[in-house]
């Protein structure tokens, strides 16, 4: 074994993971070689004295602290929880609310609107000159007494429109 | 019906609950945790508290940032222990938190020399500390001289670069394995057993010159 693969193999000799056969070759160049001896004396001795530094101590106030640090942790999830669950539910009424919005644009978009209104046109007579209504007849001032309300009725009915025509006409001029 | 026969099956019954957690292995106090047992988180804190707190303060040098981050290690736990992955050890992945943790620590320094100021001022006020670590029985000289060695080796450990530290440490104090590490440190074996390798001749070699 060369000083190479004596020193590659350093970790595992150390640590004692090697096969018989190899930690045979690596203690023969032990014996061998005066430089991988001197370095392994040197890594197990600061080894040693590593492994065989005093254990550092808690604080006697760690366990308080820990329990007062977990205690504000606890606190803060429930917070956060709650804070988390009531912007859940104030995001799932907006959301709600966006939706009924838009639904209710969609419906309105839907609806067919009549785009110009066409009425019917208007026909106006003009009021015969010589006053709203004419003298009755004599055929029908003599059909009174003789009980025939056919001709009374008739005749009005053939006035209205013209008088109510009038009226309206009137109403608009003002 | 069977959740409640779990449940009572995870959940030890009794006055003698801290007995009987303190007889489970990491997975089972874990497994009691999740069900429910609030007494299992405390028997996790007892059984790692001072060991991730000497791996923190011999990677970041600081020993009440240390206590500060191995506080946050257990809040870390305890909020995401539903999430831990119970296939894998309990002990790798506190460690990958502390891990990680102190890399923060170191990288907030390295970017803030106030912070490192602080830090060196508090070691010079901790020399004026009496001592606590040194047997008292001692002779003055022989407490001096341990006194020295000890402060030469956290030294030469603080002078390794971050990366040789870590798998340092994990290996030389916490005895992890080098699958452990590499899970740890987020490396492949190769990387982990290259580093590891580096880290103790580094080492050997900076404390050599105080040891002759």
């Amino acid at each position: 074994m060369d000083c190479r693969a004596f020193r590659e193999n350093h970790l595992a000799f150390v640590d004692d993971t090697l096969s018989g056969i190899e930690l045979v070759g690596m203690q023969m160049h032990l014996n061998e070689c005066d430089g991988c001896a001197r370095q392994d004396v040197s890594v197990r001795r600061s080894l040693m004295l590593f492994r065989n530094l005093p254990a550092v101590e808690l604080s006697p106030d760690f366990s308080v602290r820990l329990q007062q640090r977990l205690h504000e942790a606890k606190m803060a999830d429930q917070v956060a929880l709650q804070s988390g669950r009531t912007r859940k539910f104030a995001a799932a009424v907006g959301l709600t609310s966006v939706v009924m919005l838009g639904y209710i644009g969609v419906s309105l978009r839907r609806v067919d609107y009549p785009q110009d209104i066409t009425l019917p046109p208007v026909v106006a007579t003009a009021v015969a000159p010589g006053g709203v209504m004419s003298s009755p007849a004599p055929e029908m001032v003599a059909s009174v007494p003789a009980g025939l309300p056919i001709w009374t009725a008739a005749l009005f009915a053939e006035q209205a429109p013209v008088h109510f025509a009038s009226i309206d006409l009137t109403t608009t001029a003002r | 019906m069977s959740s409640i026969a779990r449940r009572q099956a995870v959940q030890p019954q009794g006055a003698s609950v801290r007995e009987q957690l303190k007889a489970m292995d990491d997975s089972g106090v874990v497994t009691a945790f999740l069900g429910g047992e609030e007494r299992a988180f405390s028997e996790l804190v007892e059984r790692y508290q001072t060991r991730l707190l000497n791996f923190i303060y011999r990677t970041i040098g600081d020993r009440e940032k240390a206590e500060d981050l191995v506080q946050e290690v257990f809040i870390r736990v305890y909020r995401h222990l539903h999430r831990f992955d119970r296939s894998k050890k309990f002990s790798t992945w506190a460690y990958t938190i502390a891990s990680n943790l102190a890399k923060n620590e170191l990288r907030n320094r390295s970017r803030n020399p106030l912070v490192l100021f602080q830090t060196v001022q508090k070691n010079w006020q901790d020399d004026d500390r009496p001592l606590q670590f040194e047997d008292t029985n001692s002779r003055p000289d022989d407490m001096y001289r341990k006194r020295h060695l000890r402060e030469i080796v956290e030294e030469s450990v603080a002078k390794l670069p971050e990366h040789h530290r870590n798998v340092f440490i994990l290996r030389e104090l916490e005895g992890k394995s080098y699958e452990e590490i590499a899970e740890i440190t987020d490396c492949n074996l190769g990387t982990v057993k290259s580093r590891l390798n580096r880290a103790r001749n580094s080492f050997a070699e900076i404390v050599a010159p105080y040891m002759e």
